[in-house]
């Protein structure tokens, strides 16, 4: 029967029966290259992992001036401009969205502008902001922060007017409200659950944008690993770096979802 | 000095004119019920009274005080979104304490005092919410309530305030017959306060417009009825009021004698919705001539 419920063990047993499958699979299909081209190095086997997280994990540099492994300069690059510039887009799309939510002189103007550059892919933007702001480090930043703004801004705005009603706004103010105390404790309180979920939503686009300008121009990163380590096909390294985002993104998941559980508890009920 | 005056209101939406210079009297701890044909206008007298919608003639006046806006002079309960549902039943029923008693910067630059202010409000909400009923549903969010559950906790927050008048847009609409005479019966025990009050020479608390498609329901728990509409011999030129009487007050504790109220339901359903009935209607907007001492004085002689 469709969405017969199922008992929680059974739930946990298939989990991890499917991540075992899939690791099998793996193994399968590994031995089976390796059987046909001993050296071959599409579908590493475990060795070659091995080797390629030594070769990530060896300190670089020389003795006197001794630099960080490749994994951490690449975590450290990729990660950094991430948690920037998804912090920038965030704050400003919340600002920007707020501020249409609760004034209607502010949305008109803003709300075409915003709506038509939401409809542009992110990606495709990338070689104005080569040419806007260089490709350093806050060419990144702003890449990723611009990237996620436009549909942020435009979700938590649409959120404001879904799900904030007049009736609760009139209310506040039958109830001694100022406008920023209605913004504050009415739109805000209100617009959180979305907020948040949005930013868990946004993490998947900010990631593609920022590894796609990493491969295009950057010196280091894992968007920049990724393609020169895949061009000497040393996939062994191209899929620990796949398994980090995957176990990173389900991390930032899992925060976000923790955060929303604390700040919100009425959302889930 | 009157809770509410209504002066000369009328309203246009573009050309067409919805109120004709409708004027009002109430008295503080009056229980108005408001009836009328569906597009009459209530909403917009309403919205008027609120301050959303301010008259494009005319004025509001809350003890005085002319309405522009909508503050806490007026307090208003919807049949729905009446809750913050992101705020406990006690929560909701002290944020207009804490909105109204603590400033937004205070509640970050003065936390201590905040806090301590903080506390007093919530258990001012917890005493208004055993008076309702609703000891048992302090922590509960809007979501975990019932519909009659979530209309006493919007009831109180309007309440707590001490606002000059309240209005009620259908408030129990929504709800089942049980429920709906549980709620009913809650009003009747507001008015028995009012008349406490003003025994005790206090001015009442309670004073309340209530909107209501139930006849039966306007009668039982007003001491007075008002009803809009078009049906009157300048019926193109918007709603007015046409039915403005009193009515028998009941006491929560007496059982219910529907007998009381059948006389007054067919007038007021052949005065205020037959488009064919006579339409000279002064005969029925009576109110205060009417309001002899006799029925304050009988409502006030029951005990409890």
């Amino acid at each position: 029967m469709i969405r017969r419920p199922i008992p929680r063990w059974l739930i946990i047993l298939l989990g991890i029966l499917g991540v075992v499958s899939l690791l099998a699979v793996y193994g399968g299909l590994s031995y089976r290259q390796s059987v046909i081209n001993e050296k071959q190095k599409v579908i590493p086997g475990l060795q070659a992992f091995r080797d390629g997280v030594s070769r990530m994990t060896t300190a670089q540099g020389t003795e006197e001036t001794p630099k960080p492994s490749m994994l951490v300069t690449d975590l450290r690059a990729t990660y950094w401009r991430l948690f920037l510039g998804i912090g920038l887009g965030v704050v400003l799309s919340v600002v920007v969205g707020i501020a249409m939510g609760a004034y209607r002189w502010i949305a008109a103007p803003l709300a075409p502008i915003i709506s038509f550059f939401a409809k542009i892919p992110p990606t495709a933007m990338l070689p104005i902001y080569f040419v806007l702001v260089g490709s350093d480090q806050t060419m990144f930043t702003t890449m990723v922060a611009l990237g996620i703004f436009f549909t942020m801004a435009q979700s938590v705005y649409l959120a404001i007017v879904n799900d904030v009603k007049d009736e609760a706004i009139d209310k506040a103010y039958t109830l001694g409200a100022s406008d920023p105390e209605i913004i504050y404790e009415v739109i805000w309180k209100q617009v959180l659950p979305p907020i948040l979920d949005n930013i868990r939503l946004q993490i998947g686009p900010a990631m593609i944008f920022l590894l796609a300008a990493e491969m295009l121009v950057g010196a280091e990163g894992m968007g920049y690993r990724i393609r020169m380590e895949s061009r000497v096909l040393n996939m062994s390294i191209v899929y620990i770096y796949l398994c980090i985002f995957g176990f990173t993104g389900l991390l930032g998941d899992w925060c976000l979802l923790w955060l929303r559980k604390k700040l919100c508890p009425w959302y889930d009920r | 000095m009157h809770a509410l005056e209504i002066r000369n209101l009328s309203h246009w939406y573009g050309k067409q004119r919805i109120l004709n210079k409708v004027n009002l009297d109430i008295a503080p701890g009056q229980i108005v019920a408001l009836v009328g044909p569906s597009g009459c206008g209530k909403s917009t007298l309403l919205r008027a009274i609120l301050g959303t919608d301010p008259p494009s003639e005319g004025q509001v006046l809350a003890e005085g005080r002319v309405v522009t806006e909508p503050s806490r002079d007026v307090g208003i309960v919807y049949q729905n979104y009446s809750l913050y549902e992101f705020l406990s039943a006690e929560e909701n029923v002290a944020f207009g304490l804490k909105l109204d008693k603590t400033s937004l910067t205070s509640r970050f630059t003065a936390l201590p005092a905040y806090l301590r202010k903080r506390r007093e409000h919530l258990q001012m909400a917890r005493d208004f919410l055993k008076r309702v009923g609703l000891e048992a549903a302090m922590g509960q969010y809007p979501s975990q309530l019932s519909g009659g559950m979530r209309q006493r906790v919007a009831i109180a927050q309007a309440f707590i305030l001490k606002p000059k008048i309240v209005l009620l847009d259908e408030p129990f609409g929504a709800l089942d017959e049980a429920t709906r005479e549980d709620l009913q019966l809650m009003l009747l025990r507001f008015y028995q306060e009012n008349l406490k009050a003003k025994q005790r020479g206090e001015q009442p608390q309670y004073t309340i417009i209530i909107v209501t498609h139930e006849l039966n329901e306007a009668i039982y728990v007003a001491d007075r009825v008002i009803g809009l509409s078009r049906f009157h011999t300048e019926g193109s030129q918007g709603a007015m009021v046409v039915y403005d009487r009193p009515c028998p007050v009941f006491h929560p504790d007496d059982p219910k004698d529907l007998s009381k109220l059948i006389e007054q339901r067919e007038e007021l359903r052949s005065a205020v919705f037959d488009p064919n009935y006579v339409k000279h209607h002064s005969k029925y907007v009576s109110f205060w001539d009417e309001l002899s001492s006799d029925a304050m004085a009988v409502a006030a002689m029951n005990p409890n």
